[in-house]
């Protein structure tokens, strides 16, 4: 490729208010580009991104005739979209500009001003080099497919999923678990109102069921995805439930007429304070309200030979299908809502919080789980022993802001554990103490809710929990049986004293952590996790629903730690952004595709396996190798193989990156 | 031992007046003043300026009211605080050594036994004043010949320091010849340095005495440098603990390994001779430097359920959540300073947890728990309920032909 | 003119040419950048779309003009953006460093990273211990010895595409 006609470059370089200017001297830069060939205008500019900013690059186009243009400002990833317009709307093609990131990789990582100075001097001269071999290319677009696929039924998948379904689109809502609900379906009350979960999440789980815009595939698994911005090809496992949905009226008759009289099985909803049976509901308003069996339970999957009591009462709904088997399912979707949550901290990490030793030691799901009116003890907190406790203990930051756990602060524990100090104490009169590093109370309402909550006489006592000992030593070796009193001590850090309470009970704020496979999720998606785990958005302030994939969006805890007003604004983002996607009906794709120079072409075939794309095919007749441009996605790696050098990229041809190199090593 | 080297690198010249020049200390600077350290600290109650309110006040610049006070006396250099801090503050490796080390300066009179103790390790190389020359009597009634480097300087395997307790404390000296029936079994080629041998050191730079830890440091290297061996085998945590986290800022990088790791190691040459039933209930005591600082917490187990017979039962408090015995840190010598302040002596405390399991036997692998234990049990009149024993002693005991 | 450099009268300082791509190493650095993470300012960063964009050519032409250093960085093993561009890569790379050493350039001097977008943290140590071990082992100075190595270097060339080559159909049966 030649660089062809008459060069004629324009260079402008951002102060960006002082956040480069401070660093790099901008006026020295700009009066050394002035001296580079080809460069017809060079400027300094307080803020190139303005609206004059934008306007001064498009009247020197027009007024010097400029054909390249060179901005030397932030990140590409932020404002090349920017730039290019502006090139595009003074009628020059948007591929003749290039730009420069002094920001992000030069005034904000180095304080040395001379020695940035001299850095961003070597990438501009590179980058002056490289337009000259700049071509003119067509815009690409893509047709977006109208259909959105939302991963997880908690708060924030089923706000989504409503609020793209009630704009017309139709949402396929893929859920793990039996039902819908996530996390908030297990709260008894929710702070910082206490408005009862049930009757807020129930209305919003209905209309999941019956939005004529809505497919719900609960008990279903996202296992595969393929394609990209606007058509993504996905696989959706549906496993077996036994139950045929269509057919189920949801009368439950069939759970009640099994052959175990009694439950037997540690019931997930209730995280195991209760038993289930083989067939079981989640919980009486679960979405689908459809019966599950659990195959590794019950004797007809197991055995084949049960007295099948449960078809019998079905009778002639005959809802029940042992013939069931795991499906998979490919649907199209141009656009994804990720909303697949959180799970708690493990709290036996923590050995001297005695969880999974004392049996009054409880994490505060499992205590929402026991003061909610329709949970395992019907809303009365009880002891293992019957008893009522007299006394409790809420640890806060169980697993968080702790090096050794979680560094980071999960943000509603502290709510969340007034919250239940508030429940517990208006339900049972026992004396609560809250043991806090800091209060964290942020957000409408909150810091109103803890000072009603601290107005209501609980104990709020400022020190981190350092030990949970049993207050009688428990005699012999059966530890694990423990129930009588534990004494929990921590410096009260206000009076500077440690105190040993005793108390009959222990509620740890267990944190918010990642679900145990996000990794794989996040792989599958081809998305980014944040250092802890959570899914990472593109931008923490600016793309906070966005990924680094576009098409892919955030919702809720799966983002990061967030309580329930937060994780439906997102969800609501989320889905506006999506929507915002799919309505354009195409969506435009950067035109970086690959290339075949025919006459070069060797025909040694090479390329051909290392595209992951299948784009590259082999001409017999021509003996060449042939690209499907729809096909490629740019990465450029057959263009880096290809032995003859006749495959090529657009926007990074070999020219392109070779000028660059030279242009960064140049030497006096 | 990665996570070793760090911690000797970052210890290295720390002083309070330079404190935030090193990464280490300016890490105090992230302290959340949450408490944790206070309120696990086994003293923290009587401390005037724990270590979260030595924090505050070094950063409000109030640290000579600190260092005047006795608080630092009362530290038993247990790794506590530090093991449960949120931010992983150093703060027994670090921060409270150089406030322990000035406070005591400044303190009026040095509670006597501590002087004591101090200066007999000055003047004999053992904290009881002991002769030099008697290190070596009980190899005498040793049923395994002891070879001594002074006297056959040929190359060895295994360096053994026997440390002072082991060499010279009529119990310790139990151990000491259990240890070495332990070692003929696996078949190890060891030898002692006899007479010549001082003692090392211990966690709390000789409690907090530099002057005199450097001193044993520098002796017990030139001592070192005359022999060849492959590793050196440390019975004592303590001694341990400054031959791991210490002596490498003398420029000392020979491997080292705690007896108990050692034997643990050969297990499987000792257990055919693990053959006489033991039908005991048995506890096993953390220390705190072999356990919290040296992360060995299963290699003592698994060598006692290599006993056949043996019940393991766990304390309230165990591994990274054990309690002091009260010797580390120089409190080993400051029993009646504490008992004047009304304290509990941690030995009985943490005998009643012991007895609570309903075990026969407390098993410790650590010489100082030996006495300290011994005369709780004494205290809490329980000789009839417990005895104390090291983990050598109860392997030795199941030799069916012993 | 256009071969001025402001930091020529300066000690001299290991210069680094890096090739980041763009969906994990180069986002990595801009989040460096929004952290305001300092590092040494010797590297310049070229973004290509992935790992696999970058030709053994690229490498050798840094070198040969100059470079005291070069830098690839790619998305972790499993996360490339387009599915095994960087295993391409590091295919590549092995090879590329048989044939740097056969060419004396030390092996410290040619490095391949994996940096998801979320390790800003990990750009600034990476570069910092770079530029420390390149400072340790000086100038490379390839350019001056520039006339020689030019003819060598178009038989390094063909050697380099001909093992590729080979290694390709081997892998990829
Ligand atoms: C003990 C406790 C008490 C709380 N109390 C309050 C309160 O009072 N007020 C408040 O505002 N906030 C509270 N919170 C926070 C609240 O739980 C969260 O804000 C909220 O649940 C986040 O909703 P979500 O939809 O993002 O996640 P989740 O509720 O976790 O829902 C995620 C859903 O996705 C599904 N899923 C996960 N992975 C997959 C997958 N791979 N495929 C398909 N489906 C998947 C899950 O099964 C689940 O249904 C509390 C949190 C805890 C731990
Ligand atoms: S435990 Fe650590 S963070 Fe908490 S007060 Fe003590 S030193 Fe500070
Ligand atoms: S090391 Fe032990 S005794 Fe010393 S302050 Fe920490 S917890 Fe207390
Ligand atoms: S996109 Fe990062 S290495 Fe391929």
């Amino acid at each position: 490729m030649k660089e062809n006609g008459e060069i004629r470059i324009g260079f402008y370089i951002c102060h960006c208010g002082v956040n480069i200017a401070s660093v790099i001297d901008v006026e020295r830069i700009a009066a050394y580009a002035a001296t580079l060939p080809g460069v017809v205008v060079s400027r300094h500019y307080k803020y190139m991104c303005s609206d004059p900013g934008q306007e001064l690059l498009g009247s020197d186009i027009r007024e010097h005739k400029l054909n390249r243009i060179v901005v030397a400002a932030c990140s590409p990833l932020l404002h090349e979209h920017t730039f290019r317009k502006a090139t595009e709307n003074a009628g020059l093609n948007p591929y003749f500009m290039h730009m420069v990131n002094i920001r992000e990789h030069g005034s904000w990582v180095h304080e040395d001003k001379e020695l940035a100075t001299g850095k961003a001097q070597d990438m501009i001269r590179a980058a002056i080099r490289r337009v000259r071999f700049h071509e003119p290319l067509e815009k690409k677009r893509v047709p977006v497919l109208q259909d959105v696929l939302v991963i997880g039924g908690g708060i924030a998948g089923i706000h989504a999923s409503l609020t793209l379904a009630n704009a017309g689109k139709h949402v396929i809502l893929v859920e793990r678990e039996p039902t819908i609900g996530g996390h908030m379906a297990q709260f008894d009350k929710t702070f910082p109102t206490l408005d009862c979960a049930a009757c807020i999440l129930t209305p919003k789980m209905t209309s999941v069921k019956d939005h004529p815009n809505i497919t719900l595939w609960s008990y279903s698994e996202v296992v595969k995805i393929d394609g990209s911005v606007g058509n993504y090809t996905v696989t959706v496992k549906r496993k077996p439930r036994y139950v045929n949905e269509e057919l189920c009226v949801g009368c439950m008759e069939c759970i009640e007429a099994c052959i175990y009289k009694e439950g037997k099985w540690p019931d997930e909803f209730n995280v195991g304070l209760s038993k289930r049976k083989p067939i079981y509901i989640p919980f009486p308003q679960a979405v689908p309200p459809v019966p599950v069996i659990d195959p590794e339970h019950c004797v007809h999957v197991k055995t084949g030979k049960c007295r099948d009591t449960c078809v019998a009462i079905c009778g002639d709904r005959n809802a029940i299908d042992f013939t069931q088997k795991e499906t998979l399912t490919d649907i199209k979707v141009g656009a994804i809502v990720v909303a697949t949550g959180f799970d708690i901290f493990d709290a036996t990490q923590i050995p001297y919080y005695g969880y999974g030793k004392y049996r009054n030691v409880y994490t505060a799901l499992e205590a929402e789980r026991l003061i909610n009116a329709s949970g395992p003890t019907g809303g009365e907190l009880l002891l293992p022993d019957g008893h009522k406790p007299e006394s409790i203990a809420i640890v806060h930051c169980v697993g968080s802001r702790d090096v050794h756990y979680n560094r980071w602060c999960s943000r509603v524990c502290c709510m969340y554990s007034l919250k239940l100090a508030h429940l517990i104490k208006e339900r049972t009169g026992a004396e609560i103490y809250n043991f806090y590093i800091d209060m964290r109370a942020p957000g409408k309402s909150m810091e109103e809710f803890y000072n009603r909550v601290s107005e209501e006489g609980v104990h709020l006592i400022r020190g981190r929990v350092a030990d949970i000992t049993p207050q009688a030593l428990p005699e012999g070796s059966d530890q694990g049986g423990y129930l009588g009193k534990l004494v929990v001590q921590a410096e009260d850090t206000l009076i500077g004293r440690v105190r040993k309470i005793p108390v009959d009970m222990v509620i740890l704020a267990v944190g918010l952590v990642p679900q145990k496979d996000a990794e794989e999720v996040r792989r599958m998606l081809n998305i980014s996790c944040s250092t802890g785990g959570f899914f990472l958005e593109r931008h923490p302030k600016l793309a906070p629903v966005n990924t680094f994939t576009d098409g892919i969006f955030l919702a809720g805890a799966c983002q990061g730690p967030k309580d329930i007003p937060d994780s439906v604004a997102q969800a609501g983002a989320a889905a506006a952004e999506a929507l915002a996607l799919i309505d354009a009906g195409s969506v435009e794709i950067e035109p970086n595709t690959a290339y075949i120079i025919e006459e070069d072409c060797s025909g040694c075939k090479s390329c051909i396996p290392l595209c992951p794309y299948t784009a590259i095919s082999f001409d017999e007749a021509k003996k060449k190798a042939v690209i499907n441009e729809a096909l490629c996605k740019g990465c450029g790696t057959c263009v880096a193989a290809c032995p003859s050098g006749s495959i090529r990229q657009h926007l990074f041809e070999d020219e392109e990156i070779f000028s660059e190199i030279d242009g960064l090593l140049t030497y006096a | 031992m990665l996570a070793t080297e760090e911690a000797v690198e970052q210890m290295w010249g720390v002083t309070l007046d330079k404190l935030y020049d090193s990464e280490e200390g300016r890490r105090i600077l992230s302290c959340i003043q949450c408490g944790t350290c206070v309120g696990t600290c086994p003293h923290g109650e009587y401390m005037d300026y724990p270590p979260r309110r030595i924090i505050t006040m070094l950063k409000a610049g109030l640290i000579d009211e600190v260092l005047a006070s006795d608080s630092m006396v009362m530290c038993v250099n247990c790794y506590a605080c530090q093991t449960k801090c949120p931010r992983n503050i150093r703060l027994t490796e670090i921060l409270l050594p150089i406030v322990k080390e000035q406070s005591l300066l400044q303190l009026e009179t040095m509670p006597a036994e501590l002087q004591k103790a101090i200066e007999n390790t000055f003047r004999y190389g053992n904290y009881m004043g002991e002769s030099a020359r008697k290190r070596t009597q009980w190899t005498k009634t040793s049923k395994i010949p002891v070879r001594i480097l002074s006297e056959d300087p040929r190359p060895v395997d295994a360096l053994w320091l026997v440390e002072s307790d082991l060499s010279y404390h009529p119990r310790g000296q139990d151990v000491a010849r259990a240890t070495v029936q332990i070692f003929d079994a696996i078949g190890a080629d060891f030898a002692i340095l006899g007479n010549e041998e001082r003692s090392a050191g211990d966690c709390g730079r000789l409690s907090w005495e530099p002057g005199l830890s450097e001193t044993l440091i520098d002796y017990t290297l030139s001592i070192l440098k005359k022999y060849t061996y492959n590793r050196i085998i440390v019975s004592d945590p303590h001694a341990l603990d400054a031959l791991n986290f210490r002596y490498p800022m003398f420029g000392f990088s020979d491997t080292v390994e705690a007896t108990v790791s050692f034997v643990h190691r050969h297990l499987d040459m000792l257990r055919p001779r693990l053959t006489k039933t033991l039908k005991y209930r048995v506890t096993y005591h953390d220390s705190c430097c072999l356990g919290r600082h040296n992360k060995l917490y299963d290699e003592p187990r698994e060598l006692l359920l290599a006993i056949p017979g043996i019940e393991l039962r766990e304390m309230v408090h165990t591994r990274e959540n054990s309690i002091c015995c009260g010797g580390g840190g120089g409190g080993m010598w400051l029993d009646t300073y504490y008992k004047a302040k009304g304290m509990e002596r941690l030995s009985d405390r943490r005998l009643r947890e012991a007895l609570a399991t309903g075990a026969d036997v407390l098993a410790i692998a650590c010489p100082y728990e030996l006495s300290r234990f011994e005369d709780a049990v004494k205290v809490a009149g329980a000789e009839n309920r417990i005895v104390v024993r090291d983990i050598m002693e109860l392997l030795v005991e199941s030799f069916g032909d012993n | 003119m256009e071969h001025t450099n402001p930091t020529d009268a300066a000690p001299w300082r290991p210069r680094i040419v890096a090739f980041f791509c763009n969906w994990c190493t180069y986002t990595a650095a801009d989040l460096a950048g929004v952290s305001r993470m300092k590092y040494a300012p010797n590297t310049r960063i070229i973004r290509v779309m992935c790992s696999g964009r970058v030709d053994p050519q690229f490498i050798l032409e840094a070198f040969a003009r100059g470079a005291d250093g070069v830098l690839v960085g790619g998305c972790h093993p499993g996360d490339c953006h387009y599915v095994e561009g960087n295993y391409k890569m590091l295919r590549r790379y092995h090879l590329l460093q048989r044939i740097l050493s056969d060419m004396g350039i030390e092996k410290e001097r040619f490095r391949l990273e994996w940096i998801s977008a979320s390790e800003g943290d990990k750009v600034k140590s990476v570069i910092n211990d770079m530029v420390e071990k390149l400072t340790g082992l000086g100038p490379l100075a390839l350019p001056d010895q520039r006339a020689e190595w030019d003819r060598e270097m178009d038989i390094l060339e063909e050697k380099m595409s001909v093992a590729e080559t080979a290694e390709k159909e081997g892998t990829h049966a």
